[in-house]
């Protein structure tokens, strides 16, 4: 028997239970309903299915692409690697919610918007790995080839292109569920079929049934997506090493130059968003440039006005987000530490953990809206559900990290269980709980953005769904600098932290 | 390719090389100036406290890293040409093995990177020299940390090169295998008229393996004595008993004992 099925029978089972047991005070269906309503739609929902999948598959390869170009031109100009990753989180942090309306613009029907923003959901966590894999090599190994008189090319191909591989996949296994859910939000867009679409339908004819089975079902189609690119990994690399730990790539040392790098990163963002639009010669009224923003912002007579408005939206988000990013994160940590104290549930809770990390914010997000209602609650649970699982999940691959024989020391002088965890286990966990909590920022945003334009109808994703919808192109694209730019500074201020905390507790990791 | 159209086993000629690597704590020299003449075809062995340098002058003189003052000559050519042709091989502390590649292919690695045509059968002849035979297609995962490093050296011999540099090739080998080891290698390359240099820790094999000791101070390594070893090759197994080995092997160690002593009184 598999270590997981316990514990997703006992979650299945218990979901009938809070089914039938708080059917009237909440918005619930159970398992049982779910199985009778897809039987009775089997046809409808494997069509979409498969359109969203297609959608996705093609984002996931692009995305990847993508993701492999990056690492290379990092690599082979280590001055701008810094930059090339900057350019690249702000990239990762544009709101789905809003260029996915202003990609469905400039490609018109069709795919395109789809298969653009799955591309852009899996690219970063494919990037970030693979920037650490091609670099996870020992020197000695590269002495090897220079030994040999060979060069760069041939360092890649022998050594840094195996020795990333096992990065890569675990990178791929994040990539594959979001896809999927970049896939759905596209669809949201006005695309005429796949899951995305059958969702908002649901939603808006509040079809209880029908959301928690479109739900189960992407949920059940990530998780497949996550397993099968697992199960690929382990043939690739059978003996692959365990890789989540993710340092932040090597930038520049020192606070100067690191600011340096920031600026030349807002520098590179304003030159590449001008130079593209100005370049694909796409019109101003929807393709808004830096100094339309500027202009809206700052010069224009209503700028006041607006910069109130985003402001408020803003700080009403922020409200929302905060609080859900530290419960999540306390929650992830808390549980994984307190599974530690007993091994036996783990092996049940990890593998379910990391299935139901992969579960796309779009399903959750109407369903827990559905239970909880529109509220401050409600978006909360959302931002935690979103953030705890991963966290869970990198919190438990960082405390197995701890080396055997420290712990053997521990062991030897007959330490009690709680001693490990507090002195050897909790400082092995660090490095792997900060790449979680930086991860984690973009993610959180999404999720509260995705549950204000989908059902609350608050904070900036709503600004950002009814600019879309009143063409009101200037305050878009303003949202939409403004949230990357608040996204990319909380991913660099975790990385602040990360750097001071790590350069104690795992100085090995910050060299 | 013929016999005849083998380079020579090349002259190294260090002129009064020096390292000083910069470290965040300020720079340490690794090196002081160095000038020796290592004659061709000699195998040297250089002995010395552990972090004195040796293994860094090993890696200037396979190019690894640039002198910061003097010149390496091996055979006339700088270390860069010579490397760019693969005209040497180095054996690491560390195994340095690619774990994703068998034995064998870790083997022949070095023959696709000096861009020479693998020959398989050798290739096994040396795996079964090492004494890995019937380990071709085990991952370095699967090994003990002696059998990599018997690996490594397979590797380093594979490429039949001119200029061997072995940087402690026998630490992790157990002592019986090492002893066999001993007897076996040196035969390989001298019998075929190779410049090698051996970083050992182990007197008793430094006087064994080579024609001259090199005794190194503590860092920055400098040449504290220079005592050279006149048993002719191939030795006998009996030699180690010989009281002008154990004469040997007791100047060496004395002169280690006062590179050591010195440094105390410089320390106090």
């Amino acid at each position: 028997m598999p270590s997981w099925l316990p514990g997703a029978m006992l979650l299945i089972a218990a979901w009938e239970v809070a089914a039938r047991g708080l059917a009237g005070r909440y918005l619930l269906a159970g398992p049982v309903d779910v199985a009778v309503h897809a039987w009775a739609n089997a046809g409808l929902l494997s069509r979409a299915a498969a359109i969203t999948l297609e959608n996705a598959l093609w984002g996931l390869i692009l995305g990847n692409l993508a993701a492999v170009a990056l690492a290379l031109v990092a690599l082979a100009l280590p001055r701008l690697a810094g930059v090339v990753a900057g350019l690249a989180l702000v990239v990762f942090c544009l709101p789905l919610v809003a260029t996915a309306p202003i990609l469905r613009v400039l490609f018109g029907p069709g795919p395109g918007p789809q298969i653009t923003i799955a591309a852009l959901a899996v690219y970063y966590t494919t990037f970030i790995p693979l920037m650490v894999g091609l670099r996870a090599a020992p020197a000695s190994w590269f002495d090897l080839i220079r030994l040999y008189g060979r060069g760069g090319a041939t360092a890649l191909v022998q050594v840094r292109a195996m020795a990333a591989l096992p990065y890569l996949v675990a990178g791929l296994q994040i990539a594959a569920p979001a896809a999927i859910l970049g896939a759905m939000i596209g669809e949201f867009t006005g695309a005429d079929r796949g899951l995305g679409v059958l969702v908002i339908r649901a939603m808006r004819g509040l079809d209880v049934t029908a959301t928690w089975t479109l739900a189960t079902i992407s949920a059940g189609v990530a998780m497949a997506a996550f397993a099968a690119v697992g199960a690929l990994g382990r043939r690739l690399t059978p003996d692959r090493p365990e890789v989540l730990l993710t340092p932040p790539p090597a930038t520049a040392a020192g606070p100067m130059a690191r600011l340096a790098v920031g600026l030349l990163t807002v520098l590179a963002v304003l030159v590449l968003w001008w130079g593209a639009m100005e370049l694909a010669g796409l019109n101003r009224f929807f393709a808004k440039r830096p100094d339309d923003v500027w202009r809206f912002l700052v010069t224009a007579p209503q700028a006041a006005a607006a910069r109130a408005t985003l402001g408020a939206a803003m700080a009403e988000t922020l409200a929302w987000t905060l609080p859900g990013y530290v419960v999540g994160l306390a929650l992830g940590a808390g549980l994984a530490a307190a599974l530690v104290l007993f091994p036996a549930a783990a092996g049940s809770v990890m593998p379910l953990a990391v299935a139901l990390r992969s579960v796309p914010i779009v399903t959750t997000a109407p369903l827990i809206v559905l239970a909880l209602g529109r509220g401050a609650a409600g978006t909360m649970a959302i931002v935690a559900v979103m953030t705890s699982f991963p966290a869970l999940v990198a919190c438990l691959q960082g405390l197995r990290q701890a080396p055997g024989q420290v712990l053997d020391v521990f062991a030897a002088y007959g330490a009690r269980p709680w001693q490990r965890l507090v002195h050897a286990r909790l400082p092995a966990m660090l490095p792997a709980f900060f790449a979680a909590a930086r991860m984690l920022v973009p993610a959180a945003v999404l999720a509260v953005t995705v549950a204000e334009w989908l059902a609350t109808g608050r904070g900036m994703g709503h600004l950002m769904a009814l600019s879309a919808s009143t063409s009101n192109y200037n305050m878009l694209w303003s949202a939409t600098a403004l949230l990357a730019a608040v996204s990319a500074l909380g991913y660099a201020g975790v990385a602040a932290v990360e750097r001071r905390v790590l350069a104690r507790y795992a100085p090995e990791q910050v060299s | 390719m013929t016999r005849s159209a083998v380079p020579e086993a090349p002259e190294i000629v260090l002129d009064a090389v020096a390292k000083t690597f910069d470290t965040p704590s300020g720079p340490v020299e690794a090196v002081a100036p160095v000038s020796v003449r290592l004659a061709a075809g000699q195998t040297t062995a250089l002995v010395g406290p552990s972090g004195c340098g040796k293994s860094t002058l090993l890696r200037l003189i396979a190019g690894l890293e640039a002198p910061s003052a003097g010149t390496i000559a091996i055979g006339g050519e700088s270390p860069d040409a010579v490397r760019a042709r693969a005209g040497l091989s180095m054996a690491f502390q560390d195994p340095s093995l690619l774990p994703w590649r068998s034995l064998r292919g870790n083997v022949a690695l070095a023959l696709k990177l000096a861009r020479k045509p693998v020959d398989r059968a050798a290739v096994d002849r040396l795996i079964a020299l090492v004494g890995l035979e019937g380990f071709e297609g085990a991952r370095p995962a699967e090994l003990s940390g002696g059998m990599r490093q018997r690996a490594a050296i397979a590797r380093c011999l594979v490429t039949e090169p001119r200029l061997l540099l072995l940087d402690e090739p026998f630490g992790a080998v157990d002592e019986l295998t090492r002893g066999r080891l001993n007897r076996e290698l040196p035969a390989l390359w001298q019998a075929r008229g190779t410049t090698a240099l051996l970083v050992t820790h182990s007197v008793r094999e430094a006087v064994l393996l080579s024609d001259r000791v090199l005794v190194f101070s503590p860092r920055p390594a400098q040449v504290a004595a220079d005592i050279a070893v006149p048993f002719a090759h191939p030795r006998a197994p009996d030699l180690t008993r010989s009281n002008r080995f154990l004469d040997l092997c007791d100047q060496v160690s004395a002169a280690l004992a006062q590179g050591e002593a010195t440094r105390r009184m410089v320390a106090e």
